[in-house]
Parts: C-alpha cells; sequence; structure tokens
C-alpha cells in the first residue's frame, strides 16, 4: 500500500519533521537526507490555477505554474524552505521571482546543475556546486554530520539497485502491476522518507517468469507520465509500458549500478554524471537517440509514447529531433501533448486507439 | 438479391454517415444525417434509412464497424475502429495510389500516411482548438453572413485577399468583425479565412510528409475554394471523392468486411 501523500506529509509535519519543497528535478537528495530534511517534489500538484497566473505568462509550462500556485498558498507541509534546482529557464526565472518579487514565508534555495557533458572539469564543478549546497544549507540547518551523509548514500544506493531490479523486471513482465500502480510506485520516491520507499520498493513482489505476456509493448518519453486516467486507458487496451524515459522516473537514476559508497561527495558526483542523458542538463542529441535506441531494443517495445509537456522548452527542442531520427529508424511513435489536466481527451483516446491500431497492423504484417 | 453485407458507421461531431457494401465491396447504401444530441440514437435513424436505400433487412447485415468520435455509443455494432484508420482504408479503396488522406470534418482534422495497402503508417490531429476545421469556417460564415455554399465559392480565391493572422477561431472572429468594420470586402475575407485554415493544415501535412496521391476526405472537401487553395500549396491535383464526408464511413464497412472474413 502506498501511503497518500498529502496524508503522509501531514503526518510527517506533525512528528516535526523537516520538509522541504522541491522543484523539480535533479539535486543531491542524499545530502538533504544527511540534514534530515525530507524532500517533497513539487511537479504537478492538482487543483486549479488561480493565483499564478497573474505572475507569469501564458506561454509558461504547467509545472512552472503549478508550483508557483502550490508555493502562493503557504502549504503548512512545508516547512523547511523551497529548492529550485537549475533544471530549466522557466524554473529559473520562477526562483528568482519567488525569491525577489513574489516572496514566501520560507527560505528559498537554488541548487545548479551544470549543463555539461563529464570530464575533469566539470567533474570538479559538480564537486564545488555540491560543498557550496552543504555550506548553504549549514548555516541553516548546523554542521554536517559526515556519518550521516554516509548512511544516507548508502540507503540512496540500495534504493537505486532495487529500483534497477525492477525496471528490469518492468521490462521481462514480471510485475504483476497494472500503468497506474506502477507509476504510483515511480512517483511515491517523489514524497516518502528514503526508508519508506526502499520498504516499499522491497514489498513489490517479482515474480520468477513473465506473468502476462504483453504484446502491446511501449516505451514511455518525456517529463512526467500521463494522467491515471490516460494509463488506465492503455490497460483497457492491453497496452503495457515496459520502459521509461521519464525525468520524473528513469532519468533520475543511474545507468548503471554503482560501487558501493566509500567518499560520499565523491559516489554523488559519479552518480550524477552516471544519469542517462537528459534535455535538461543538454545531454547531446546523439546520445539521447543512442541511449533511446538502446532502451527501445533491450525492453522489446512495439513503440514509443511521448508525453510532452506544454510549452516546455527542454523537451520541445529535442522532441522534434527525437521524432524525425525514430522515424527514420522506422520506430512507431505517438506524442501527446498535455496542460497537466486531470482525466483524459476523447482526442487524446483517439490518437491512442489509433496508434494502437497501427501498431497491431504492423505486427500482424 | 445481396446476402452478406457490411455496414460502416461514422458517428461524426457533426454528420453520422451510413455506408453498407456486399461482400465484394460494392457500394449499396449511403447515408449523411445531422449528429443530434444522442449520438447512439442517430446512428441508429441513419443506419435504419440506410438499411432501407439498399433494400436490406438488419439480418442480412453480418458485420458493423463503428468509427467517428461518437463510435462506442452505437449499440449494435460489432466492432469499432478509429476513424483515424478508417478514413485511411475509405480512401484507398476509392483511390488507390493514395498515400497521404487529409481528413477535415467538422471538428477535427487529420493527415494520415497509408501504405499501398491502405495500412496506415502515420498519422497527426489538430489539438483542442477549432482552427483548422469545418466548425472555424462554420463561425466565419455564420459572421459574413454567407452559406457555406457561398463561402466554397472557388472565385472568392481568385482575387485579392487580406491576412487573418489568427489561427484560433475566437481571435480570428474579431479579426474579421474588425475588417468588415472597415468595409474589406467579403470576398478577401473569405479568401484570406480559406488560406488561413490551409495554413494551418499545412503545418500538419508537412509534419508527416506528403507520400504518393494526396485524398481529401470529411465534409470540408466539399468546400472548392479551399480544395483550390490546397492544390496550389501542393503544386498537385487532389483526389476528391464524390461524397467525401463518407469515406470514414465506407472504410468502416471494409473493415467489418474484413473482419467477418478473417
Ligand atoms: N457543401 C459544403 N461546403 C462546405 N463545407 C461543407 C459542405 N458540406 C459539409 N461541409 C463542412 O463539413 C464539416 C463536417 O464534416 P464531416 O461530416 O466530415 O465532419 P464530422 O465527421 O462530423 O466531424 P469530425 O470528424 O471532426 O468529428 C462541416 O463543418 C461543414 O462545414
Ligand atoms: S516541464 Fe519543462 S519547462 Fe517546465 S519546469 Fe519542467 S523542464 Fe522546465
Ligand atoms: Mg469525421
Amino acid at each position: 500500500m502506498i501511503p497518500n501523500r498529502k496524508k503522509y506529509l501531514k503526518q510527517q509535519a506533525q512528528n516535526g519533521q523537516k520538509i522541504m519543497g522541491v522543484l523539480p528535478a535533479l539535486y543531491p537528495r542524499e545530502l538533504l537526507w544527511a540534514f534530515d530534511i525530507l524532500p517533497a517534489e513539487i511537479w504537478d500538484p492538482p487543483g486549479d490555477i488561480l493565483r499564478a497566473n497573474a505572475h507569469l505568462q501564458a506561454t509558461i509550462c504547467p509545472i512552472v505554474k503549478r508550483g508557483l500556485e502550490f508555493i502562493l498558498k503557504e502549504s503548512a507541509s512545508v516547512n523547511a524552505g523551497y529548492l529550485f534546482p537549475h533544471t530549466c529557464d522557466s524554473l529559473q526565472n520562477l526562483a528568482t521571482q519567488v525569491k525577489d518579487l513574489i516572496g514566501t514565508s520560507q527560505p528559498v534555495y537554488t541548487f545548479y546543475n551544470p549543463k555539461a557533458q563529464f570530464n575533469k572539469t566539470t567533474r570538479r564543478y559538480y564537486l564545488d556546486l555540491l560543498q557550496d549546497f552543504q555550506t548553504t544549507l549549514e548555516t541553516k540547518f548546523g554542521p554536517l554530520n559526515r556519518a550521516k551523509l554516509m548512511a544516507a548514500c548508502e540507503l540512496g544506493s540500495k534504493i537505486d539497485i532495487r529500483w534497477l531490479t525492477l525496471q528490469n523486471a518492468r521490462r521481462a513482465d514480471q510485475l504483476e502491476l497494472t500503468n497506474p500502480e506502477y507509476f504510483q510506485l515511480v512517483r511515491a520516491g517523489e514524497y516518502l522518507k528514503p526508508e519508506d520507499y526502499l520498504t516499499l520498493l522491497n514489498q513489490v513482489e517479482v515474480q520468477a517468469g513473465p506473468v502476462h505476456q504483453s504484446n502491446r509493448r511501449l516505451l514511455l518519453s518525456g517529463i512526467l507520465p500521463p494522467h491515471e486516467e490516460t494509463l488506465s486507458f492503455l490497460d483497457e487496451l492491453s497496452v503495457t509500458i515496459v520502459a521509461d524515459d521519464l525525468l520524473s522516473g528513469s532519468r533520475r537514476f543511474p545507468i548503471t549500478q554503482l560501487d558501493t559508497p566509500v567518499d560520499p561527495f565523491e559516489y554523488l558526483t559519479d552518480r550524477h554524471f552516471l544519469l542517462p542523458p537528459c534535455s535538461t542538463r543538454a545531454s547531446n542529441l546523439k546520445e539521447r537517440i543512442h541511449h533511446l535506441q538502446k532502451m527501445i531494443s533491450e525492453s522489446q517495445v512495439h513503440g514509443v509514447l511521448f508525453n510532452i509537456i506544454k510549452f516546455c522548452e527542454p523537451e520541445l527542442f529535442d522532441h522534434r529531433f527525437l521524432v524525425k531520427t525514430l522515424k527514420q529508424n522506422r520506430v512507431p511513435l505517438l506524442s501527446l501533448e498535455t496542460e497537466l489536466l486531470p482525466g483524459i481527451s476523447g482526442q487524446d483516446r483517439t490518437r491512442i486507439e489509433a496508434f494502437i491500431e497501427m501498431l497491431d497492423e504492423q505486427v500482424s504484417g | 438479391m445481396a446476402d452478406n453485407c457490411f455496414a460502416g458507421v461514422d458517428v461524426g461531431s457533426l454528420s453520422t454517415d451510413v455506408v453498407i457494401i456486399n461482400a465484394s465491396g460494392k457500394c449499396l447504401a449511403e447515408v449523411v444525417i445531422a449528429t443530434g444530441l444522442n449520438g447512439g440514437e442517430t446512428a441508429q435513424k441513419a443506419f435504419d434509412q440506410s438499411l432501407n436505400q439498399a433494400g436490406l433487412a438488419q439480418e442480412q447485415i453480418k458485420a458493423v464497424t463503428a468509427t467517428g468520435y461518437g463510435r462506442a455509443s452505437v449499440a449494435f455494432a460489432t466492432g469499432k475502429t478509429t476513424e483515424i484508420s478508417c478514413h485511411g482504408v475509405g480512401a484507398h479503396h476509392l483511390f488507390p495510389n493514395t498515400g497521404t488522406v487529409i481528413d477535415i470534418g467538422g471538428q477535427d482534422s487529420k493527415v494520415i500516411q497509408v501504405d499501398e495497402r491502405g495500412r496506415m503508417l502515420d498519422f497527426t490531429m489538430n489539438d483542442k482548438c477549432a482552427a483548422g476545421t469545418g466548425r472555424f469556417l462554420e463561425v466565419m460564415a455564420h459572421r459574413l453572413e454567407l452559406g457555406l455554399n457561398e463561402l466554397s465559392d472557388p472565385l472568392n480565391i481568385k482575387g485579392e485577399t487580406v491576412q487573418i493572422s489568427s489561427t484560433c477561431t475566437v481571435f480570428a472572429e474579431s479579426e474579421v468583425i474588425s475588417l468588415l468594420a472597415k468595409q474589406t470586402p467579403r470576398e478577401q475575407i473569405v479568401n484570406g479565412l480559406q488560406r488561413s485554415i490551409v495554413n494551418r493544415i499545412w503545418s500538419m501535412v508537412t509534419s508527416i510528409g506528403i507520400h504518393g496521391e494526396v485524398t481529401l476526405t470529411g465534409g470540408v472537401a466539399n468546400n472548392q475554394g479551399l480544395v483550390l487553395v490546397l492544390e496550389e500549396k501542393l503544386g498537385k491535383k487532389l483526389n476528391v471523392p464524390e461524397n467525401p464526408q463518407t469515406v470514414g464511413a465506407l472504410g468502416a464497412a471494409h473493415i467489418a468486411l474484413r473482419g467477418y472474413h478473417k
């Protein structure tokens, strides 16, 4: 059973837990854990967008809009500030706006993610960024306990390893989870304490062999999975999402298993540079396509579903190229555009059904 | 007297169309009526009319494929398929060299790429807004106090034109209002509107690419002015079926036939 997000965080706050609201997407979660801070990630809080629109352009993505709407509500379950990782220009601007113009009762932190390929200099740079972030956190939360950081890294590494196992099991049809259940599991990591998340992941049963032979297998790419209704609709059509290239999913887990942490900062740096290629880190497009192709063949999918968030600049920038190249390579694909509204539109139903009809025809020859 | 017959029922946002074919694919009935508030009832009504037209009893229809946005509401259907597949199949049956289908209906427009057997290879569909659909033209016709036939007159697009810059129906309508206020001749506004809708469709066409012959389906294919503008843009002739509104239903009927023999 996955605890309800709202109730869980409320309970944690009542227990005196420090909770930091973290906007998407990449940040050194282990460092926060070491300061006894629970990161509660803010991707797509539900509800109407009312006040945020007054501060933002119409052409800003709904993640930023929803993020600001959430911040403006001054939720009681965020008591240790907000963290804005530098994911894209829109989020960086939002950080500045919240800090300097709009204001909030909570402190605002930022974390810069280097938009560069791995080399000696960028590695050094990332290490410096981690240390700067440590210093910032120390001024507010007291000195860092290195042993706690070490333990946090070990816990993080266990989550990563378990996650890798579950991803492989999903690919091999060894998980008895519907599409919504699978992504609920992925997304529980956005708010559960790491020890609770690990317990949850460990509770998931991996069957010895395939539980069903899904013959409509898709790879999902984008920032977030589609709304639950869309995921259920895919189940109705006997479609299984067997692998993901989501920023909120597999793009936040290292491609391969890392060695057990020895020095926490070195470990976190290695981990960062072992993340799969991503639009928000300005990864090389060839690398991205290579990674996608590899996932496509390894997970034996029949096609790719892109869930594109409206006005998401980094993703849209890559999307054109990815679509063009995948089409050249005869990979069937469908792109859906989402404004993160609940439910599924009639048009999206038609798009998905038509896509599946197309796949079936191609499979049946 | 036909023995085994097959029907396709296309419950679109504006029109409900039924086509009945026999086992060799010959068309026996073709009906188009306006989709009422209740798609299921309209479908039944159109189906009854088509049976009448063909002189058939319901038992002689061995399979019925429902399509269109109201496809789920057709109680008597034996199967359902999206209008995207159906327009592809229908266009292929009418024009076997079709490689690209452009379906412009009342609420949606689609561009579909098909192979030499009529199987879908790729498609795209307009987003939520009505720009680039029949509905857009209807709103404008109403604003210009023109009938659809007058709006579709190919003469309008021969003369001068004006730029309609908004593709959004609501904004385009206010542009039309201000053009009217400036005494801009209606033909010029119509010309501008036809071109704006074609531009919108064109961006969908280019995202899929043009392959083989291009067949235009859906009610808007009756709009001769628009056909001319689209041909101008394409640099070649379009295949325009005699009855473009029933191409989806025709495709559905063929899918029903194919499914029956599987
Ligand atoms: N003679 C005509 N001249 C111009 N336009 C016409 C004519 N007849 C029909 N149309 C246009 O065709 C449109 C309806 O097309 P069609 O019947 O293919 O739509 P639909 O299938 O009901 O809609 P959708 O596929 O979007 O659900 C109307 O918007 C109308 O403007
Ligand atoms: S959806 Fe795209 S634009 Fe919006 S916050 Fe995420 S990365 Fe930035
Ligand atoms: Mg239609």
